[in-house]
């Protein structure tokens, strides 16, 4: 698998810790993945690079992860995007799932339950596009 | 909930006296407790399973989830005592000393639980982790627990140096510092100098200098010298555990013991070098997390030292152990700045030697008179001698297996051999190795290849995780004493008393247990790799046997499966350097450890509580005494609202259905014995009115002569009918509670039965009769041997037994409920004959026959 085929990921959380587990569990897999800790850094990355798959936590301080992933999907709306957050409401789930969230994973999850995530919404993704 | 509230709850209580559906109240109040205690135990189980690896959490997680085990411990306290009409209001107590410690974690304030200054060596464990920093409690653990000769000392503690940098305004300095450190590093250099400054011109508090002098003092009079001459050496929080600090902080050799205070501030001054400050930056750590305490070890005169890792971390080699040596002081081999002598050892018993190279040494370094080191000539003899003999690689070898199985990783070992050729061990820490595996995918299925699997996916594991090792099968309370160290433990059930052998143990299995019990959540404080609930473990496996452990696949294998063992040995840790690991991890203490095991230990009060764990155990214990004590009461003033059972049997019992005890269809006051819906009390007639147990006499062929003339004087029925109707049983769909008055004795049979393992109860009393003492306690031991082969904790004080069971799945209850009715028919008159010892054994032997078909 060459660089230009590999599945981009970016992660966003404000937690560091998330980053840091999520980072290495999926590039083990084969992904590239790029992280975030601060939602203004992810703002403006996403203008530079359309990603595959964004994960991204909902409650944040300074910018709303729902204002974040409307962003992601208004540039680029192939991408799939996964919320984790740990103030799983019904209220925000929907909300989030509106926008054209393709899963929803409260916190704290197994690693190996956002890996079966991530490859549903490859599998997605591919069959979309080819 | 308010005081008001309270107050009418009290009232209730009182006046309940007088109406019968106040233990329906009561009894309420004790579910809520049960329900209580088994959400705290998921909550505790719940943040044990996030250290083990497979989860990502966060710090909101850790809020959060601390918060409601708080609001749960404090209401379950505040439950018992509606229960007990305040009995114990001193649980208040505890719970605020644990609750204001884990806050202080919480808010990033280490707590200070423990006020001592200097302690020891003698009397630290690894319990003493927070006092005497990771690399002196493992010593005193080597010391105290594993019983290898280590160097005598003491420790200035972690609260000694924080009354140290208050005492000197070093504190309020590190409190108010306001620059980032981590971006900016000529700050860092000049806030570093500022803070060893006032370190090395600082001023000791008066009791800590006090106290070194006294432990000094009584060291110079133990060995009879006018001087004593110290190692002074580092000990962090957390260095050396998952993070190495190899080298981060100075330590000094040979100190004379009137410089002793002078090199102390030394070392902990060192703790604020830029070195070691740039260090802790970059791993993520928080200033508030430091503290340093500092070991004062007797200077050790070795004949030669060295270290030894007990997997050779650059070749990666799976079996075998390198060990350095030269002559003198070991500080050489450790900056590796001369040749040593090297040794490749196999990891395996006899631990042959594969390969040794011995060099020219013309060096050594040795303790100078008056203090400090030097390096002088090694005598011409010595200069090509290899350090160490064969015997002392062997021995050496064993002792440092044993420190790896004990630890669960490879470990680096600091040591030295005395004069008199005694090995001491001046340190040991984890070894990182790096197998020589590649890719991320290991090579699992190559290594378990071919394997015989003894069973698989039987039971709940509740601590991931790999040991092989040889199995010791727990028989009995004094087996738990004997298991070897390095052990697997194989036990019938899990039990509080087993948490004793934990620490020996590479692995447990239990028949049965819960894996939200007590033991499990100890086993997940010492990462124990443990599965409960097999069903089959004691019956499969036998003590001596070799067997593989694998709590993560969940399979047991036959043999020693080293490269598995090995896999996990290895494995990257890099979570555990986290910063939320470690909270979690430091907020677990205080919640998860069980020193509350024994009810009859004068500990057991609420002033021994030191976790929330001892909090809930201690309020388990008491609600199920209150409520068999309420049951004892509430007999004598409860009048109406009685039915009476119709049983086959001449017995009368009264009935009070407090909830699903009996089916609606019920009519009149008189209950048919089939519509009886609890599920204990079903069990309970089912062996009470057995045929067999109760019609017939418990009288063997064999021994029909000797009981004939028993017979003359006793029938079968010996209860009169105005006996017989004082019998009371209270139930419920789970629960019943029965006061028993049969012929000459009285039971109490307390009981609670439901689908949740860890709510299920039984409690069995038993007392009284009509012969001499010595017949009476021959029949006892006749019930504590029955009730013992099934699993129940058993009391004998004379004739009054007291049988105890907790946490069997709803099946296994059930089973031992009919074995209670059972035995509750069988015994009724057994006393008289027991006219011998044997009897004891003839009587269970017939009392399992008649009883088998029931249990099957």
């Amino acid at each position: 698998m060459s660089a230009e085929e590999k599945t981009r990921i970016l992660i966003l959380d404000d937690e560091p810790i998330v980053c840091k587990r999520l980072k290495p569990a999926f590039e083990k897999l084969g992904y590239e993945v790029e992280i975030f800790t601060s939602s203004s850094d992810a703002m403006a990355r996403i203008k530079e690079q359309d990603f595959d798959i964004v994960i991204t936590d909902l409650k944040m301080e300074g910018v709303d992860g729902m204002e974040f992933l409307s962003a992601v999907k208004e540039r680029s709306p192939a991408t799939e995007v996964i919320v984790i957050t740990g103030f799983a409401t019904m209220e925000t789930a929907k909300e989030s799932f509106q926008k054209g969230v393709f899963d929803f994973v409260a916190k704290p999850f197994k690693i190996s339950e956002i890996r079966e995530v991530v490859k549903k919404a490859e599998k997605k993704k591919k069959e979309a596009g080819g | 909930m308010g005081a008001f509230e309270r107050i009418r709850d009290k009232l209730t209580f009182w006046r309940s006296k007088k109406d019968p559906s106040s233990f329906a109240v009561l009894f309420d109040r004790f579910q809520t407790v049960l329900k209580r205690n088994n959400e705290i135990l998921e909550i505790m189980a719940d943040m044990g399973d996030k250290l083990g690896g497979d989860y990502v959490f966060d710090r909101q997680y850790i809020i959060d989830i601390t918060h409601r085990l708080n609001d749960q411990v404090y209401k379950i306290i505040y439950d018992l005592n509606m229960l007990s009409s305040q009995k114990y209001v001193d649980l208040y107590h505890a719970y605020e000393r644990i609750h204001s410690q884990i806050q202080a974690e919480l808010e990033g304030k280490i707590a200070y639980a423990d006020e001592r200054l200097v302690i020891d060596f003698e009397d630290i464990t690894q319990d003493d982790i927070a006092s005497v920093g990771n690399k002196n409690a493992s010593l005193g653990e080597i010391k105290n627990v594993l019983k290898l000769s280590t160097p005598d000392g003491f420790v200035l503690t972690t609260k000694a140096f924080y009354d140290f940098l208050v005492q000197n305004g070093i504190d309020e300095l590190l409190e108010n510092m306001n620059i980032d450190l981590e971006r900016d590093g000529s700050a860092l250099e000049a806030l570093s100098r500022e803070v060893r400054d006032k370190i090395l011109n600082g001023n000791i508090p008066a009791q800590v200098a006090r106290e070194v002098r006294n432990h000094v003092s009584a060291f110079r009079s133990k060995f009879k010298k006018e001087k004593i001459f110290f190692a002074v050496r580092s000990s962090a929080i957390e260095e050396d555990a998952e993070h190495s600090f190899a080298g981060q902080y100075e330590s000094f050799l040979n100190v004379p013991d009137d410089k002793l205070l002078e090199y102390y501030k030394k070392v902990i001054a060192s703790t604020y070098s830029v070195r070691a400050w740039g260090y802790r930056l970059q791993k993520g750590f928080y200033e508030h997390e430091i503290s340093m305490a500092v070991g004062c070890q007797l200077m050790v005169k070795p004949r030669c030292s060295g270290v030894l890792y007990t997997m050779d971390p650059i070749s990666g080699e799976n079996d075998t152990m390198v060990m350095s040596a030269t002559w003198g002081l070991g500080v050489p081999v450790v900056s590796g700045e001369t040749p040593v002598d090297r040794y490749h050892v196999s990891r395996d018993a006899p631990y042959v030697v594969k390969h040794m190279n011995v060099v020219h040494k013309s060096e050594m370094l040795v303790a100078k008179e008056g203090g400090g080191t030097e390096t002088i000539e090694v005598p011409e003899d010595l200069q090509h001698k290899p350090c160490l003999t064969s015997d002392e690689i062997n021995h050496l070898a064993h002792v440092a297996m044993l420190l790896e199985r004990y630890y669960k990783r490879p470990q680096d070992i600091e040591w030295a051999i005395d004069e008199e050729g005694e090995l001491i061990i001046l340190q040991s820490r984890p070894l990182k190795v790096q197998l020589g595996y590649s890719g991320e995918f290991c090579m699992l299925p190559d290594i378990t290849k071919g394997q015989g699997i003894i069973f698989e996916g039987r039971g709940d594991v509740v601590q991931r995780g790999v040991a092989c090792g040889t199995a010791f099968v727990i028989r009995s309370d004094e087996d738990i004493e004997k298991v070897p160290f390095g052990s697997i433990v194989i036990a019938r059930h899990t039990s509080p008393k087993l948490t004793k052998a934990i620490r020996k143990a590479l692995a447990i299995l239990t028949d049965i247990g819960s894996p939200t019990g007590h033991m499990a959540t100890v086993a997940r404080e010492f990462r124990v790799p443990t599965i409960v609930n097999t069903g089959i473990a004691t019956r499969l496996i036998r003590t001596g046997e070799e067997i593989t452990v694998d709590a993560t696949q969940n399979i047991v294998y036959a043999g020693k499966l080293k490269e598995l063992c090995l896999y996990e040995l290895t494995q990257d840790e890099v979570f555990e350097e986290s910063y939320e690991y470690r909270l979690l991890r430091r907020i677990l203490r205080k919640v998860a450890p069980l020193n509350l095991v024994d009810p009859h230990d004068e500990k057991f009060k609420p002033k021994g509580c030191q976790t929330y764990h001892d909090i809930v155990r201690f309020v388990h214990e008491k609600a199920v005494d209150e409520l068999i004590h309420i049951g004892e009461k509430s007999s004598k003033w409860l009048s109406s609202g009685l039915r009476r059972l119709d049983l086959d049997i001449p017995l009368g019992v009264s009935v009070l259905d407090i909830g699903g005890g009996v089916d609606e269809s019920a009519e009149g006051n008189l209950i048919d014995a089939n519509l009886v819906r609890s599920i204990p009390m079903k069990a309970f007639l089912k062996g009470l009115c057995h045929e067999g147990l109760w019609g017939s006499e418990p009288v063997s062929v064999d021994l029909g002569s000797f009981m004939s003339s028993l017979t003359r004087t006793f029938s079968t029925s010996v209860a009169t009918p105005e006996q017989v109707g004082k019998n009371l049983v209270v139930l419920s769909k789970e629960y019943m509670n029965m006061s028993l008055r049969l012929g000459y004795h009285f039971n109490i049979i307390d009981v609670y039965i439901s689908e949740n393992v860890n709510d299920n109860y039984a409690y069995f009393r038993f007392l009284g009769g009509v012969t001499e003492i010595t017949r009476r306690s021959r029949r006892a031991r006749f019930i504590a041997n029955i009730l013992e082969q099934h699993d129940f904790r058993v009391e004998i004080r004379g004739d009054l037994v007291i049988g105890r069971l907790k946490k069997l799945s709803k099946k296994e209850m059930e089973k031992r409920v009919i074995l209670l009715g059972g035995l509750v028919a069988y015994t009724r008159q057994l006393d008289v004959l027991m006219k011998h010892d044997e009897h004891v054994n003839h009587y269970e032997e017939e009392f399992k026959k008649r009883i088998g078909e029931l249990l099957n």
